[in-house]
């Protein structure tokens, strides 16, 4: 076999498909994510500092 | 046209043919890219809202000027830049755990500040990002798209394969399936992944969204026609998958542990006062050659890197021990070192040209070579364990490189010995005199030097041409 076993099937455009799904859920988490931070907030609760690993690449 | 072309020599390079947007092109060995004309609007919008000057900013985007030579093919061309260029070009099966991982954050990082001026990444490719001056960097100027409200991310699949699984495999299974990258030149199939990957990975959110049940859906739909996409994904929706894939790959980890060399220099019998000479030797040689490249093969977590480092202009650190890069790769991070890169590589099998005509990626030996070559402590490993002849040796060092810092290591080492225990000792040449006559067919040799309190000595030879 030279190819892939489905040549003609397009992993791509079912991504694409499963993408609008996962982001539409996600994308509701970072609504309920922001408006609590901004609960939060006016409750004057500051947000924690973060210190990890990645620290350096949230800078970027 | 025709004429200009022939007589400057240039030519595109195999490595960037699938993109209509342009392509990169040499000409009397300095590297342009040429723009089309179909990129004409996303480049004016990468340069006129900001993006560039502030993914420059953070390093994130590799610079470049704006050129006046012509472009390679006219017909279609808008304008040509110049890139900086890169000391040395690496692939992503050469990179550590925390190289990738810090590439995936560099592309994220890149979307992120995309969208915020209007644009999106149309491609997620890990051989798109290089290390610019010792960080992540992406190197294609022509990865952008102007952004459309309620488009998918056309490179969500491609990044998933390229990063995603990758770092899942190696964080939850082993460092060593790296590898599968060097198989599938497009990222790691998602059902290949989720086969592998352990069943506890399912209870990991981001894993189990973004490589289990994308698998599972890309299976499912695949034979499905595609629905019609405008308005599919909000700017919100787009916002909460690029999070979820940061914080995905922000949580995963490798622990250092089970290394073959990451505790060499603790394991060695010879003493500090050999280790401190070989040092210095090689900081003084380099230091009088002031090499341009240097290669440092079996270059553990890059010790003697280092003493080369402070006089060449770039040096790589290549070690078959993926858990001595990572160290090594930290100690660039912690140190901000700009001019030394950690690499993953198998001496014994050395990184082959790979994709389309075996042209897209380079061999190993293609990407140089070197001003300089280090090989310490490492003779012994390639001529008994590998069985390679020493002529041989001194063929493959000649070819990659001008000067040669060798360290032989004698039979009597108890290193070697402990190499004979489990085989017949077949190699009746290996020893000092054998090594020197088999190195002189091919280099000059300038210095011996017996190392202090061992039975090492350190050669620095110059190639004949």
């Amino acid at each position: 076999m030279l190819f892939s076993p489905h040549p003609y099937l397009d992993p791509g455009s079912a991504s694409a498909l499963f993408q609008i799904l996962i982001a539409a859920l996600l994308g509701a988490g970072v609504a309920i994510v922001s408006s609590w931070t901004k609960i939060k907030s006016f409750l004057g609760i500051k947000p924690k500092k973060n210190n990890d690993d990645d620290a350096e690449n949230d800078e970027r | 046209m025709m004429m200009t072309r022939k007589m400057t020599n240039a030519k595109s390079l195999p490595s960037s043919f699938r993109d209509p947007s342009g392509f990169l092109f040499t000409r009397e060995n300095i590297l342009y890219r040429q723009i089309n004309r179909a990129y004409q609007n996303d480049y004016a919008r990468l340069m006129d809202s900001g993006l560039y000057d502030e993914l420059i900013r953070r390093g994130l985007l590799i610079p470049h000027a704006e050129s006046d030579q012509p472009p390679l093919e006219s017909e279609a061309a808008f304008k040509v830049i110049l890139p900086q260029r890169l000391p040395f070009i690496s692939y992503p099966y050469e990179w550590s755990f925390s190289q990738l991982k810090d590439a995936a954050l560099a592309t994220l990082a890149v979307q992120t500040y995309a969208m915020q001026r209007g644009m999106s990444l149309k491609d997620a490719s890990a051989y798109n990002i290089q290390f610019l001056r010792g960080r992540a960097a992406l190197i294609d100027t022509l990865s952008f798209e102007i952004y459309q409200e309620g488009e998918p991310w056309t490179a969500y699949k491609q990044f998933c394969q390229h990063f995603l699984a990758p770092l899942a495999l190696m964080s939850y299974k082993d460092a060593r399936l790296s590898q599968l990258l060097r198989v599938y030149i497009d990222g790691v199939p998602l059902d290949l992944a989720s086969a592998l990957l352990p069943a506890k990975t399912k209870f990991n959110f981001g894993l189990l969204t973004h490589i289990h049940i994308h698998a599972g859906a890309q299976k499912r739909f695949a034979d499905k026609p595609s629905a019609p996409r405008k308005g599919g994904v909000s700017k919100q929706a787009l916002t909460g998958l690029i999070e979820s894939l940061k914080s995905t790959v922000k949580s995963l980890t490798w622990k250092l542990g089970g290394t073959e060399w990451g505790d060499y220099y603790e394991n060695t019998n010879y003493s500090g006062a050999a280790f401190e000479h070989k040092k210095q030797l090689v900081q003084a040689w380099a230091a009088e050659k002031k090499p341009g490249m240097v290669w440092d093969l079996g270059g553990n977590t890059g010790v003697f890197s280092r003493e080369a480092a402070a006089s060449a202009a770039f040096t790589v650190s290549f070690d078959i021990d993926p858990a001595a890069v990572e160290q090594n790769y930290r100690a660039v991070k912690k140190l901000k070192e700009q001019s030394l890169l950690p690499l993953v590589l198998d001496l014994t099998n050395p990184s082959p040209a790979l994709g389309w005509d075996n042209a897209e990626r380079d061999s190993f030996g293609a990407r140089g070579p070197a001003d300089m070559i280090l090989a310490l402590a490492v003779i012994h490993h390639l001529a008994i364990s590998n069985n390679v002849p020493l002529p041989r040796l001194a063929d493959f060092f000649a070819a990659h490189g001008k000067w040669l810092v060798i360290e032989f290591v004698p039979k009597s080492d108890s290193q070697v010995q402990r190499l004979l225990t489990a085989r017949a000792d077949i190699f009746p040449t290996y020893h000092k005199d054998g090594f020197e006559a088999a190195f002189a067919r091919r280099f000059k040799i300038h210095r011996v030097e017996a190392l202090r309190d061992s039975e090492r000595y350190l050669y620095l030879m110059e190639r004949y041409n």
